[in-house]
Order: structure tokens, then sequence, then C-alpha cells
């Protein structure tokens, strides 16, 4: 299920989603890859850059609204969400992205992630998950293995990783995918379904950090390691099955989409439109409000 | 006659103590009375003793006021754990129920004779006459009409609207327990005449409100299109009033996950060409902090109230006090500005509110709003608001030329760049918490960040000449008062008093508490030998604040108390006098 954007009568190319800024990522950092694909899928639904919010928190891969032409809006470690949200429910006629590292979000803005899934706002959540902390120089992540040593786990992690794909497909997220840079033309199709999608789309990136990352994971590996889910004859609709397969995230790289919800609850900014559609009725006038004598609820409420 | 009456009463949960009160302050609205109704509680959610204090007047009502007229004790255990809240004196009325079996020569008041001790069966009354005693309070609404002349006439219907959905049958039973208790004082009357001259004639309507309901009113009125909050003691009315009036006007509410969602979501809003909001109280103020920050850096308009209670960490949700004041003005990391504006009335927080909107929309910068737990949840009846006397200020936008190179943060002369919003073709930028240039790109420049931080701070410079934020009194007084919040108006009534007692004295009340506006200060200090401060937190904190910023008097004093600890308009009348030797 998908729904047609609004289309411009302007045609727009990957370039045009291209800012001039020069990416501070190192080279063979799999965000290079995240951020192409995030063209070609802007291009392909052709709304023009200045109808696109783009948000991201704190992070290396949250440099990433930063090299795009959109409005962007790179903000404080782990709250692009609610950002993103509150800019969707003052004007929902924007194409709203966020972005962040597995840090950011799963780690420092993890309670807000359920959140944005049960409100269900037409948004797009991209994750560049590379298990470290890049940009201080190589922690722990909360997505890191457990035994994994890095500069504060010297000895080896004692903790479990999150897993993203579970955590969101347990709070009831309607479209979960997968997918790599090494593929680029499979993610930039991923990106551009979720965005089309309806409601709250998490799309997870494993983005290999080359600096500090592990060098069984770079994106060299991927192409070998990755197995399509398409190939694996998943059906995107059966979302125990998702889950299922979501419990590998650690062992096996499966690409493609996860869950897509056949019948996905309405997007937080229709209820929202609906609402106001529903209360704009004749409202009595602020002024004459403050004129009124005392009632219950302290004479300030509208008919 | 008297023109002022306060009352105060207490009891158990169950009494109905607050809905007696509520009723009085609803019959003294419609007669055309001012007056100001506060309430307290146990720390129970329900059950545990209440109590409230009605300050009722034919002139406009500043503070609640301090010793008691009138105290109604319908238990003594409930009554003084009250302590300083209900305050009473040699002039008071003590109305008590029998049952307790005191004596009402033996009332357990230390070193305090009242002027009257009436002892009532007001249980027994409402049994006789309802058949109930719930209907108690009706029994004192009766007692308080009757030996007061107090809206007599209104109070009737208030209990028919009341009891309406009950029935006829409950609605008569309340009725006739009111009527029981005017029956009774008719046949006991009291031993000194305290009855309320009637309200001014042709006193016109009077608005019946709160400072919650108002603050949210006000934010719609400037135009206000998005809330986020989370609810938090007391500031979540706020958020009940917008989340039932917002959506009528175009606008929307999130009910956040967290306060720091609630305020990253108004700031998202504001991005998105919005005015937004967020409220909410002294721990949510310290989980906002950062995302503040960001709208400095970003320069984002928000307006984020701060309805400040007993502090700190959990504190004292339900008591009012004003150190949140150090938080407002410092809690960011880094060289920033946050303009601080403060009421110091329910009336007063209408005004203040549309002041904050545009001052964030002119300015492009967060502003705290400080409330209190007194201003914010007190009920107070208040003269209609004029609304056409306000202006409605819009940020900044971009003109089509500027779209044709727009340059986010371009240093201009004001500091003020013009700012544009997702939609705008050709506006497209990146805003940012990190240090940027011009045109918002990151950078790690020294010289960049020290010319950004100049254009951020400096475009507030204006804010300390806003002589409209201040009020003061006599030019060339030699003892001056300064106070703020809620407490100025106790202040104000001291200054009345002192002034009627033949001294010379100004006040000057701040509402633009940051940045201090040192040319004003100075203006007011120039006649000065003695200063006092008069402020409800433990540190005194404007007392510090004003000295960080500017020079003071050789004698510059504060009278300072912790919160929950009431000060009253004659309390600050003796320290007064002392200053001015008399």
């Amino acid at each position: 299920m998908s729904v047609e954007c609004p289309l411009s009568p302007e045609v727009f190319t990957a370039k045009d989603y291209r800012s001039s800024l020069k990416p501070i990522w190192c080279p063979g950092c799999g965000d290079y890859g995240v951020v192409t694909a995030i063209y070609r899928a802007l291009a392909a639904i052709g709304r023009p850059p200045h109808e696109i919010a783009f948000i991201s928190g704190i992070g290396c891969s949250s440099r990433i609204p930063g090299y795009t032409t959109a409005y962007g809006f790179n903000t404080v470690h782990g709250r692009a969400l609610p950002i993103a949200q509150g800019i969707k429910m003052a004007n929902p006629d924007l194409l709203v992205l966020a972005a962040g590292g597995d840090g950011d979000g799963f780690s420092i803005g993890g309670g807000h992630v359920p959140h944005a899934i049960r409100r269900n706002p037409g948004l797009t959540y991209i994750v560049m998950d590379n298990q470290i902390y890049g940009l201080t120089k190589g922690q722990l992540s909360p997505t890191s293995a457990r035994g994994r040593k890095t500069s504060s786990s010297v000895y080896g992690s004692m903790e479990d990783p999150v897993n993203p794909l579970l955590y969101v497909l347990a709070y009831g997220a309607s479209f979960v995918a997968q997918g790599v840079p090494a593929d680029m033309e499979g993610l930039a199709k991923m990106i551009e379904e979720a965005i089309r999608f309806p409601g709250f789309a998490f799309v997870n990136i494993q983005s290999p950090c080359i600096t500090f990352g592990d060098p069984e994971t770079q994106l060299k590996t991927q192409k070998k390691r990755m197995r399509k889910l398409a190939d694996e004859g998943h059906d995107p609709a059966n979302r125990l099955r998702a889950m299922e397969l979501a419990q590998a995230y650690s062992e096996t790289l499966y690409t493609g989409v996860f869950y897509r919800n056949p019948t996905p609850p309405p997007t937080y900014e229709s209820l929202i439109r609906e609402r106001q559609q529903n209360l704009a009725g004749p409202v009595a006038a602020l002024e004459q409000l403050l004129q009124a004598n005392g009632t219950e609820n302290g004479g300030l409420a509208a008919g | 006659m008297v023109h002022d009456l306060i009352i105060g009463m207490a009891g158990s949960g169950g009494d109905g103590i607050v809905s007696a009160g509520e009723s009085l302050i609803g019959a003294a609205a419609a007669e055309g009375y001012f007056a100001i109704l506060t309430k307290s509680f146990g720390s129970q959610i329900r059950g545990g003793e209440s109590s409230c204090r009605l300050r009722v007047s034919t002139r406009k009502v500043l503070n609640p006021g301090g010793t008691l007229d009138v105290a109604v004790v319908l238990n003594w255990e409930d009554f003084l754990k009250f302590g300083a809240e209900l305050p009473v004196g040699p002039d008071t009325i003590v109305i008590y129920e029998t049952k307790t079996g005191v004596e009402p020569a033996a009332i357990p008041l230390r070193g305090v004779t009242p002027a009257a001790v009436m002892a009532v069966p007001m249980e027994d009354m409402a049994l006789k006459a309802a058949g109930a005693l719930l209907a108690k309070n009706n029994v004192v609404l009766g007692l308080l009409a009757g030996w007061f002349d107090l809206a007599r006439d209104s109070i009737p219907a208030g209990i028919r609207k009341k009891f309406a959905k009950k029935g006829d049958a409950v609605v008569h039973a309340n009725e006739q327990a009111f009527a029981a208790g005017l029956e009774y004082a008719a046949k006991n009357p009291l031993p000194v005449d305290r009855r309320l001259s009637p309200a001014e004639a042709g006193a016109g309507r009077r608005l019946l409100t709160d400072g919650n309901d108002l603050c949210g009113a006000a934010a719609l009125f400037a135009g206000c299109k998005f809330f986020g909050g989370y609810p938090i003691t007391p500031a979540t009315e706020i958020m009940q009033y917008l989340g039932r009036e917002i959506w009528k006007r175009g606008g929307s509410l999130l009910q956040a996950e967290d306060e720091i969602a609630g305020v990253a979501a108004a700031v998202g809003a504001s991005f998105a060409g919005v005015k937004a909001m967020t409220a909410t109280s002294g721990p949510g103020l310290s989980l906002k902090t950062e995302v503040l920050g960001l709208a400095s850096v970003a320069e984002l308009p928000l307006v984020c109230v701060d309805v400040q209670r007993g502090g700190p960490s959990t504190g004292m949700p339900t008591k009012p006090e004003q150190a949140d004041l150090f938080a407002a003005v410092f809690s960011a990391h880094g060289d920033t500005v946050r303009p601080v504006l403060a009421p110091i009335s329910v009336e007063d927080i209408f005004g203040i509110t549309v002041e904050a909107f545009n001052i964030a929309e002119h300015y492009q910068t967060p502003v705290i709003v400080l409330s209190d737990q007194e201003i914010a949840q007190r009920k107070e009846i208040v003269a209609p608001i004029d609304t056409s006397g306000f202006k409605l200020v819009e940020r900044l936008r971009p003109t089509a030329a500027e779209l044709e190179n727009y340059t986010r943060f371009r240093f201009t002369e004001s500091g003020i760049s013009p700012l544009s919003h997702p939609g705008m073709k050709g506006g497209n930028y990146l805003a940012a918490g990190i240090e940027h240039d011009e045109r918002g790109a990151p950078t790690a420049s020294g010289e960049m960040h020290a010319r950004m931080n100049d254009k951020r701070l400096k475009k507030m410079d204006p804010l300390r000449q806003r002589r409209d934020l201040f009020v003061v009194g006599d030019p060339d007084a030699a003892v001056g008062l300064i106070s703020w919040g809620s407490i100025a108006g106790v202040t104000l009534e001291a200054l009345q008093l002192a002034r009627t007692g033949g001294l010379k004295i100004k006040l000057l009340i701040p509402k633009l508490l940051y940045p201090v506006a040192d040319e004003i200060y100075q203006d007011f200090f120039a006649s000065l030998q003695k200063c006092l401060v008069v402020e409800q937190s433990h540190q005194g904190q404007l007392h510090r604040l004003i000295r960080m910023w500017t020079s003071v008097p050789a004698e510059f004093h504060s009278l300072a108390r912790s919160g929950a600890n009431p000060i009253t308009p004659a309390q600050v009348l003796a320290e007064i006098r002392k200053l001015a030797g008399r």
C-alpha cells in the first residue's frame, strides 16, 4: 500500500537535493551511501526541497540534513523524533524526515521511539546503525554486541545489544525495513517506499563505521552477507514472521521490508485535521469570553 | 460595614469546605465584588485536611491578605494544621462546629483572644434541615451570608445551578441547609458588626478565572497554534485549558511522553513557522533546559511558562515559591540571554503572556514566564479584560528579495535576521544547535563563535529599556521597595498602608526580570538611601540578581522567606517602618 505524495510540476533529479556542504564523514563511511540513497528517493518522489523538513539529533550521522537542500534541523542529542513530530503537527503538508545514529535513537532518545510509533505521524525515521559511538571516538553503543571491546569497554561489553527491529515491531510500527548502503538501488527504493507509506516508517540502515567499526562488518562485506527478505519468500504483511526474522538482527543481515501493515491506523496529522475541522464551528470570540461572567470552569471556555 | 473581608475555612476532605469557597466566590462575582480564593490542601489526593481562604472586597483585591476576619473551623485538628496560612488575631471572628466539644472560652489558639467566638451546631443543623451531613457546607454559607451580608441573594442561585443535575430533592435539601444557616445567624447576632458593604452600583460584569486558564486564553489571543507539554502540578491546567480550546482555533496540542519531548515538539512547531508554547513547573524546567538552549542558538521563538512551586526537586508541589528565578535566568550552558517575565496577579498574567509571545517572536528567542502556584491556581474576580490595548507581534520574515539569496543568520545592526520556515521557497537553511556561520553552515571558528554570541546577546539589549514592564511610585522617596511575582501584590498593599500612614516611599515592580534593566534600577535607586527587596525564596534570589548586574544603594536589604510561609502586608509594613525609623 502506498500514497501518492502531491506532485510538483517541476522535475527534480538527485543532485537538486544535494547541498554544497562537504560531509565531515571519514572516507569509506557508510553514511555517504545513505545520503546518496536519500537524494535518489527524494528525486523519485519529486517534492521540491523547500517542502521537506529533515530533522536529526547528534552524532556523525546526524550531520546528514546539512548535506541536503531541504530545510534542515540538526538538533540536540536524542530529540529528533519529538521535534519532527512538532513540525509535522504544525504543518502536516510537509514531507518530514528524521534521522540519527543508533545511540541517538536507541540510547539517549530511546524513550521517544515507542511514542512516535503509537501516534503514527506520517514521517520517516532513518537510523544509521553502526554499533559504535563514532563522533566521540569509539565507545560502546546500545547496539554493540555483548563482549565487544571498545575505548569505553576495554575488557568487553557486559550487556546485550538493543535490537532496533524487534524494538519498533514490538511497539506496533507499521513500516519496518532494513537496508545497506552496499545495495544502493535497494536502499533508495526502500527509503522511497518508507516516505510514501502513510504513517510512521522506520528504516534501519547498517551503515558501518570505517574508523572504529568491526572490520568484519564493513561495506565491502555487506553484499556477500546480505540476504534479501524478498528472496527468502517473506510476506511483509506477516507481523509475527517479521518479528521472528528480526530476532536474527545480530547474526543475519536481512535486507528489505520486514513489515508493512496492510491496514495501518490513521495518521496522527489526519486525526488532528479531523479534530480541528469538527471543532472549528462557530467559536465565541476570545474578546467576548474575556468579558464573560464566571462559569464553573473559569468563564473562558468557548461553546 | 466593612469594604474588605478575609474568610478562612478548614475541615476534612469530605466537608466540602473548598466547594463552599467556590460557591462564595461565584456569588461574589455575580454581585460585582472583587475577590481572591486560594485553596490549600494536605498532600493527599483525596481526604485529609483541606482549607480555603476568600478575600472579598468592594475594591480590586491585590493579595489573599493576612490575619483572618472570619475563621470557620469545622474541626480544630484540621484547622490548626494550616498554621500561618490561616492566622487568627484579636479582630477575628471564630465560628466553629459545636460537636468538637471545645468550650468557647477554651479554643485551642495560643496567645490570641478573638473578637468573638461562635460555636454553631452545623452538623445537627444540616441533618435536621437537609437530612444529610454533606449539606453542612451550605449551612456555613447561610451563616456567612447572614452574619456578613455576603452575597445573600446570589448564593441560592449558585446552589440551584450546582445541584440541578442531581434533581429537585437534592436542590431543595441544600436550599434548606442554606436557609437554616441564615436563620441561625438572624437569631444569634454577632457581638460586632462586620457586614460587607454592597458592591459598587453599576460595577458591571466581572470575570472569574485563575492564572492557568487565563494564561492559556492569553496564548490563544496571542495566536499560539501549538502546545507541547506534560502533566505537572501546578501547571497542568494550562495544558488542560488549551486541550479544550486550541483545536477550535486551528491549532494542535501534544501531551508528550515527557517534559523534554513537550518542549522539543514546541521548538519543532516554531521551526515550522507557528507560535508555540510549553508550560511546566520546576522539575520540568530543569528537564527542558537543553532544548531551551537549542531554541536560543537556533534563534527560534518559544514561550515556556514555569509555574513555580516549592523546590528543589519534588519539593512542595502544591505550595507557592519564587525560587526558580536563578534556574530561569541561568540554567543554560554557554553564553545566552533568555528573557524572563513575571506576572504579579491573575489579571496580569494575560498581558504578560501576550508580551512573552511578542518578545519571543520579535527577538527570535525562548522566553520564560515565571508564574507561581498562587497566581496559577487561585481563583480571582477581575474586571473584564480589554484586549483592544494589546498589539500582537509577528516574527520578521524574509522579503522576496531576501529569499533570492537567503542568509538565515545574517549579521544585522539589531542582531535580528529574517526567519523563514519550511514551505517557504528559497528560504531553505540548516538550523542547528551547533555553532554556525551566517548561512547556517556548522563552524568551529572561534571568531565566528564570538560574532554569533555577540549577535544573539546584543539583540536583547533594547529589552533593558522596556520601562512599560516596570511599575514605580513616588519618584523622590528615600526608602524604596522592590518586589516581583505574586508577592508584589502583598508589597503593593503594604505600600498603600505606609502612604496612608504618612510615610514617603516608592515601589519598583519589575515584570521583566532578565535581562536586568540596569538603567531602570539606577533611576529608581537615585533618590534612595534604603531599599528592601521582598520575595518568596530562601536566598532572596532577585536581591542577589540585581546586585550582580548593577550597583545598589548603601542599605540594600532583603525580606525573603521560603515558599509556603505567607508574607503579609502587615509584615512588610513593619519592615518598612523599621527602615524609615518610624
